[in-house]
C-alpha cells in the first residue's frame, strides 16, 4: 500500500467538484435537459431531508450494561433527535477521521446505534402507573406522581415497622445507567443508598455476571484490577480466547479492533468454546470446541503438561507466587496440598495428565498437550479466560485454574500477557453523587439467586442456603423475612435464574394480601419484571437527564451526556425519584445534600454542581488540565497513557507486592486455607485452597444425559444487552432468538433451520426456532439469555428465555449457575412468539456454498 | 409520504432516461467500496447505522451483512460478505426504470433514485443482481443506499463506513482500491483485494464498484 489516509484528498476531492457543478448546472436546469447533456437530478432522494450540518449536533454516550461504552452523536431538531452518529475523531479536537492506537475513536455498537427506536419506542414508560390487575397479568392504570409517591412510602413505613430492616431486597442492577451522578448498581447505586438510609434494605452480593471470576481474582490477587487495557492486547503473540467472544459482547471500548491489530502482527489465535463463533472466524482461530463445565479440568491437563515438561517459569513462581509448589508454600501451612502436588497427584494419587483431562472434557489429548506447549514457550502470550465458562457449578475453580496457568508461565505484568480474570483495567474516578458514610448500608445481604427459595421457605432456611455474608452485629445469620422489592435498572424477574420460582415466590407474596408486599420498578420502558410490579416509576432516559459517562470495564476516556432534550411524558431521574421519597420519608437533605424539595421539578443546577465537582476529583487525581467548561464543549476526553496499562506491571517490574495478606499471587489461598466453619462463611461450602477440578451437579459426563442429553449453555446474545433492547425491530431484524443445535444432532431429531423446538427441563419449558449448524458441539445446544418472557396458559415460555431452565443454586463462591443445565430437545406444533413482528429475518439467511 | 412529481416533469424525465439508458455516466470520478470478508465480526452496526440514517422501518434494508459458512465439524469456516449498493458502472437498475427516477451522478458515481419520480414498480429491485434496490412498504417506493450522499458532499464518510468498529469497510475511488494504492485500515498489510468472491453475481453484469478481502474459502480460485 503506498500513500497516505486520505480523508482530506477525498473530501476536496468530492466537496468542490460537487459543489461547483451544482451552482453551474442551478442556472441551467431547464435547458440542461433540453440540451440533451447527461446531468444528475438536484433533487435529493429523500428530500425533505435535514442534513447533520443542518441540525443541532451534541456529544453524548450509550448507556446500557454491556462493559462497553461508545460515544454516541445526537443530531436533533428542536427536542426531538432525528440521528445518530458516532465518534468521528474531531470531537475531541483532532482532525476528521483521527483514529491513531493510542487515541483510537469510539465508535458504537449495533445495540448504540438502534438508541433512537428505545428513545421513542411505543415501550416508554411516560408516567406513573400502578396496577390494578392480579400481578403478571399486566393490567395499569395511570396515577399522578404525588399519590404513587405517598402510597409506596407510606407501605414501605409499614413494612420495615412491620417486618423489620431486612424486609425490602434491593434488586438494582446496572441497567439504567453506568453514569458518575445517575447510577444503578448495588454497591454505589441511588437505591442502594436510598433504601440504606430508610434503614430497611436487603442487598444481593453476589454478580450475576462474573461472581465466579471476582472471588477467584480477590482470593488470587487480592483486587479485581486485573485488567489491561485493551490496547495491551496488540502486543501479544498468543491469545487464547477461554469462552470470549468480543464478536458478540463487544466488551471494551475497542478490544476487538486491537485484537485485529494483534492479528496484523503476527498473533496466533485460539478459541476454546462449544461454539465456532465470530470471533474464532474473524480471528482465523485454532478451534478446540469444549465440553461445557469442564474447563477447570482441561487446564488442569495443561498445568500437568508444563509441570512434567518442566515448561513453567520457575524464577517468576519463586518470587511472586505463593502455593505453586511445594517450595512457595508459606511458612504456616508447610505440608500442606500444593497445587503443583494436586496436579502431579501427589495427595490424592490422580495425576491430572492430559489423557486424564481429555476423557472429563472431550478434547483430544494431543491437542490439550499442543496448546499447553504453545502457552508455555510463547512469549508474551495472553490466556484471557472469560468469565463465561465461569458462569457454571464451581465456575470460580475453572477461573482460578486459570490464574494458576497464567502465574506459572510468568505472563502476569508483562506487556502481550494477561492475568484477567474479571479484567477490570485503567480506574476511573467513578462516583459523583454523595459516596459517604451513608452508601450500601445493608442489614442482610444474600447470594442474588436465593431471594425466591428465601421467599418460598421463609423462615425454614440456613444461613448457607442463602449465602448469608456475615456481620458483626445482632443481625448476623438472620435470615431476612423480604416483603418486597425494589427494582431500578433492573429486569431481575426475568435474568435471574428458575423464572418458574420466582413467579412462585411472588405469588406467595401477593397470598398475603396486597398490604402485606410491595414491588416497585424503576426503568425507562415496560420490562418484563416491571409487568409484575405494583407501582411503574418512569424514570428517563440518559439522554433526559445530565451526566458524564465512563467505561466501568476497559478504556479510558469520559464522555460528557448533556441533557440532550426534555424528559418524555412524565418521567423524572432516578435521583429525582429518590431524593423526593426520602423527602417523604424524612432523611431527603442527608440523601441528597446539594438539593432542596424543589429538585422534583428543578434538577439541572443541582446535577450540574455535583457534576462540577466531580470534574475536580478529575482534574486533581488524574492530572486533566481542561476546565469543565472544555470538557462540555468537546463532549469527550481521551486520555493517552504513556504505556499500555498492563494489570500488575508495578508488582513485577518494581516488586511492589500484591494486595493479597501474603503480598504474593496466591494459588494457595491464606484466606480459605485459614477458614474454621463454613457455615459462617458467606460462601457456606467448603472450597479447597488451591484450584481444583470439581464435578459440576450436570454435565455432558453425567448419568443424568439419560432423559436429559443435551448441554445448554446461555451466553450473551449480540443484538441485545441481556434484556434491554429486546423490542428493538431494527435489531430483532438482524437476529433472532434461536436455538443452535449441531447438524448431527439435528438430523437425528428431524429437524431443520426454521423448525421450532420445544425445550425443556424438570424445571421448564421454552419453545424458540431452531438454527442447524455445523459450528456448534454436538450434544450441546445454545440459547442467548435475555428474550423478554411471554407465558402461555401452561406455563410454558414461548419467548424462548432460557433462565425457565437454568438452576437457582449458586456455586459456592457466589458464581452463578446460568451455564449448568440439561435439557432436552424436540420439535414442536406450539408457536414461538417473538413478541414482535418480524418483517425479514436475516441472521437465519446463512448460505453454504461449500456443497 | 413523498411529494409526486407533475405530468411536465415526469415527461422531461422519461425522455432523459430514454437518452441515457444506453450511454450511462462516466464519472469524473467512481467511488466505491471495499470490505475485509476474512476480519469482519458480523456485528450489523453498519447495518443498524444505516437505517437509523436513513429512518427506515423494520423490512428494507440498505446494507446487508451475510452469514456465509461452511464444512462439517469440528473442520468449519465462515466468513462475511457485505454489500449495500455497488454503485455500479452499468447499473442493472438504470435502464429499467420507467420513469428515469434511478440516476447516475456525474462527479463520483453514485447511483441514486429521485423519490419524487419513483412510482414504486421494483422493476430495479428485480433486475439488480446484488439486491440493492429495497422495497419500503410505508412510503410504497423503492429506495436504496446513496453512500450518504450529504455526507460525502460535507467532507464525511458514508454512516456505514464510520460505524464500523473493526474499521473493516471503507470507501475510496474504486480505480485506486482496485490497484491497491488507496492507503485503507479495511485492507491489512498483508491482504489483496478481488472484484469477485463465491456466492457473489459475475461482475462482468454491471461492472459493480466494490472490492473484497476474500476469505479462502472464498475465493474464486478455491476449489
Amino acid at each position: 500500500m503506498i500513500g497516505k489516509p486520505d480523508l482530506t484528498r477525498l473530501a476536496a476531492l468530492l466537496t468542490p467538484t460537487r459543489r461547483a457543478f451544482l451552482q453551474a448546472t442551478a442556472a441551467t436546469t431547464a435547458t440542461a435537459l433540453i440540451g440533451g447533456r447527461a446531468t444528475p437530478a438536484q433533487a435529493f432522494a429523500y428530500e425533505p431531508y435535514p442534513r447533520d450540518d443542518d441540525l443541532t449536533t451534541v456529544v453524548t454516550s450509550c448507556a446500557h450494561n454491556c462493559g462497553s461504552r461508545h460515544m454516541l452523536v445526537a443530531h436533533k431538531k428542536g427536542d426531538v433527535i432525528v440521528r445518530l452518529s458516532t465518534d468521528n475523531g474531531t470531537y475531541q479536537g483532532d482532525a476528521y477521521g483521527t483514529d491513531t492506537e493510542e487515541k483510537p475513536q469510539l465508535r458504537a455498537c449495533l445495540r448504540g446505534r438502534s438508541y433512537r427506536v428505545r428513545l421513542y419506542s411505543p415501550e416508554r414508560l411516560l408516567y406513573p402507573m400502578k396496577r390494578v390487575g392480579k400481578r403478571g397479568e399486566g393490567k395499569f392504570k395511570r396515577i399522578s406522581w404525588d399519590q404513587a409517591l405517598s402510597e409506596i412510602s407510606e407501605r414501605m413505613v409499614y413494612l420495615r415497622d412491620k417486618y423489620g430492616p431486612t424486609a425490602l431486597l434491593d434488586q438494582a442492577y446496572a441497567g439504567a445507567s453506568y453514569g458518575v451522578l445517575h447510577k444503578s448498581d448495588q454497591i454505589e447505586g441511588l437505591q442502594a443508598r436510598f433504601l440504606g438510609m430508610f434503614g430497611c434494605r436487603t442487598n444481593s452480593w453476589s454478580v450475576p455476571s462474573y461472581q465466579g471470576t471476582t472471588s477467584s481474582s480477590r482470593w488470587t490477587f487480592g483486587t479485581i484490577q486485573d485488567g489491561n487495557e485493551d490496547d495491551a492486547y496488540a502486543h501479544t503473540k498468543l491469545m487464547i480466547m477461554w469462552g470470549w467472544n468480543p464478536a458478540y459482547t463487544f466488551h471494551g471500548g475497542n478490544t476487538f479492533y486491537y485484537l485485529r491489530m494483534a492479528k496484523q502482527r503476527g498473533c496466533k489465535f485460539v478459541v476454546i468454546d462449544p461454539q465456532y463463533t465470530d470471533s474464532a472466524a474473524a480471528y482465523d482461530a485454532w478451534w478446540i470446541p469444549i465440553r461445557p463445565n469442564t474447563d477447570a479440568a482441561m487446564m488442569a491437563g495443561m498445568a500437568y503438561y508444563i509441570f512434567d515438561k518442566g515448561l513453567q517459569d520457575q524464577a517468576f513462581i519463586d518470587r511472586f507466587v505463593q502455593g505453586m509448589d511445594a517450595g512457595t508454600m508459606p511458612d504456616w501451612a508447610k505440608g500442606q496440598e500444593s497445587f503443583k502436588d494436586y496436579i502431579l497427584g501427589v495427595s490424592d494419587g490422580v495425576p491430572k495428565t492430559p489423557e486424564w483431562a481429555s476423557e472429563i472434557c472431550g478434547v483430544p489429548a494431543a491437542d490439550i498437550i499442543k496448546l499447553a506447549d504453545m502457552y508455555a514457550t510463547t512469549k508474551p502470550a495472553a490466556l484471557k479466560a472469560s468469565w463465561a465458562p465461569g458462569r457454571a457449578a464451581f465456575g470460580e475453580q475453572y477461573n482460578r485454574m486459570a490464574a494458576a496457568l497464567q502465574a506459572m508461565t510468568g505472563n502476569i505484568g508483562v506487556l502481550g500477557g494477561c492475568a484477567e480474570g474479571v479484567g477490570k483495567g485503567w480506574h476511573p474516578e467513578s462516583v459523583a453523587y454523595p459516596y459517604d458514610q451513608n452508601a450500601n448500608i445493608w442489614y442482610a445481604s444474600i447470594k442474588s439467586d436465593r431471594w425466591a427459595h428465601i421467599v418460598l421457605n421463609y423462615p425454614n432456611v440456613t444461613r448457607v442456603e442463602a449465602g448469608l455474608w456475615p456481620r458483626s452485629d445482632n443481625l448476623d445469620g438472620v435470615i431476612p423475612n423480604i416483603r418486597g422489592i425494589f427494582w431500578q435498572g433492573s429486569d431481575w424477574l426475568n435474568q435471574l435464574t428458575n423464572i418458574n420460582k420466582e413467579i412462585e415466590a411472588i405469588r406467595k407474596l401477593e397470598a398475603e394480601g396486597d398490604s402485606e408486599s410491595l414491588l416497585v420498578c424503576l426503568d425507562a420502558t415496560i420490562t418484563p419484571t416491571g409487568i409484575w410490579a405494583d407501582y411503574l416509576l418512569p424514570s428517563c432516559t440518559h439522554f433526559e437527564r445530565h451526566d458524564v459517562a465512563l467505561p466501568w470495564y476497559k478504556g479510558h476516556y469520559y464522555i460528557h451526556r448533556p441533557k440532550v432534550i426534555e424528559p418524555l411524558g412524565e418521567s423524572k431521574t432516578d435521583f429525582q425519584i429518590f431524593t423526593e421519597l426520602a423527602y417523604r420519608l424524612g432523611f431527603g437533605p442527608a440523601y441528597n445534600p446539594k438539593a432542596d424539595r424543589s429538585y422534583f421539578d428543578y434538577n439541572d443546577a443541582v446535577d450540574e454542581a455535583y457534576l462540577f465537582d466531580w470534574w475536580s476529583k478529575v482534574q486533581f487525581n488524574q492530572g486533566v488540565t481542561w476546565s469543565w467548561e472544555e470538557f462540555k464543549a468537546h463532549g469527550v476526553y481521551k486520555f493517552v497513557l504513556p504505556e499500555p496499562h498492563v494489570a500488575f506491571r508495578e508488582q513485577i517490574e518494581q516488586g511492589k507486592p500484591f494486595e493479597t495478606s501474603s503480598g504474593k499471587i496466591e494459588i494457595f489461598s491464606t484466606e480459605l486455607a485459614q477458614v474454621q466453619d463454613w457455615t459462617l462463611t458467606r460462601w457456606g461450602e467448603y472450597i479447597p485452597a488451591i484450584p481444583k477440578w470439581i464435578e459440576p451437579w450436570e454435565s455432558l459426563n453425567h448419568p443424568k444425559t439419560k432423559d436429559f442429553p443435551f448441554h445448554m449453555i446461555t451466553p450473551h446474545p449480540r443484538w441485545r444487552t441481556h434484556s434491554i433492547f429486546n423490542n428493538i425491530g431494527w435489531l430483532r431484524e438482524t437476529f433472532s432468538q434461536e436455538t443452535t443445535i449441531n447438524a448431527s444432532d439435528a438430523k437425528r431429531l428431524g429437524l431443520q433451520t426454521g423448525d421450532t423446538v420445544e425445550i425443556w427441563n424438570e424445571r421448564g419449558k421454552v419453545i424458540t426456532p431452531v438454527y442447524v449448524t455445523e459450528r456448534c458441539m454436538p450434544g450441546v445446544v445454545v440459547l442467548h439469555e435475555g428474550s423478554w418472557m411471554d407465558i402461555d396458559e401452561n406455563g410454558v415460555d414461548r419467548s424462548g428465555n432460557p433462565d425457565f431452565l437454568t438452576l437457582d443454586n449458586p456455586s459456592p463462591a457466589g458464581a452463578f449457575a446460568y451455564n449448568t443445565l440439561l435439557v432436552d430437545v424436540k420439535k414442536t406444533e406450539l408457536n414461538h412468539r417473538p413478541g414482535w413482528d418480524q418483517l425479514a429475518t436475516a441472521r437465519s439467511h446463512i448460505f453454504r456454498r461449500d456443497q | 409520504m413523498t411529494d409526486k412529481a407533475d405530468q411536465p416533469t415526469l415527461k422531461a424525465a422519461i425522455l432523459k432516461k430514454k437518452r441515457e439508458t444506453y450511454t450511462p455516466v462516466v464519472p469524473d470520478m467512481q467511488l466505491g467500496f471495499v470490505h475485509n470478508n476474512v476480519d469482519c465480526i458480523g456485528c450489523r452496526a453498519c447495518e443498524i447505522a444505516c437505517k437509523d440514517k436513513n429512518g427506515l422501518p423494520p423490512g428494507p434494508r440498505f446494507r446487508r451483512v451475510q452469514y456465509v459458512e461452511g464444512g462439517i465439524y469440528p473442520e468449519v469456516f465462515a466468513f462475511k460478505i457485505n454489500m449495500s449498493c455497488n454503485h455500479c458502472a452499468e447499473p442493472a437498475c438504470l435502464p429499467t426504470c420507467p420513469t428515469g427516477a434511478i440516476f447516475k451522478r456525474k462527479d463520483n458515481g453514485v447511483v441514486d433514485i429521485d423519490s419524487t419520480l419513483c412510482i414504486g414498480c421494483r422493476k430495479c429491485e428485480a433486475a439488480c443482481p446484488f439486491g440493492a434496490p429495497q422495497f419500503n412498504v410505508e412510503l410504497n417506493i423503492v429506495q436504496k443506499c446513496n453512500m450518504c450522499i450529504d455526507e460525502l458532499e460535507a467532507g464525511r464518510k458514508p454512516y456505514c463506513v464510520s460505524a464500523c468498529m473493526m474499521r473493516v469497510l471503507d470507501i475510496g475511488p474504486i480505480n485506486e482500491l482496485r490497484d491497491g494504492t488507496y492507503e485503507t485500515k479495511a485492507v491489512g498489510p498483508n491482504d489483496s483485494v478481488v472484484r469477485q468472491v463465491k456466492s457473489m453475481a459475475d461482475p462482468e453484469l454491471t461492472d459493480p464498484s466494490i472490492v473484497f478481502v476474500a476469505h479462502s474459502k472464498g475465493r474464486m480460485d478455491n476449489g
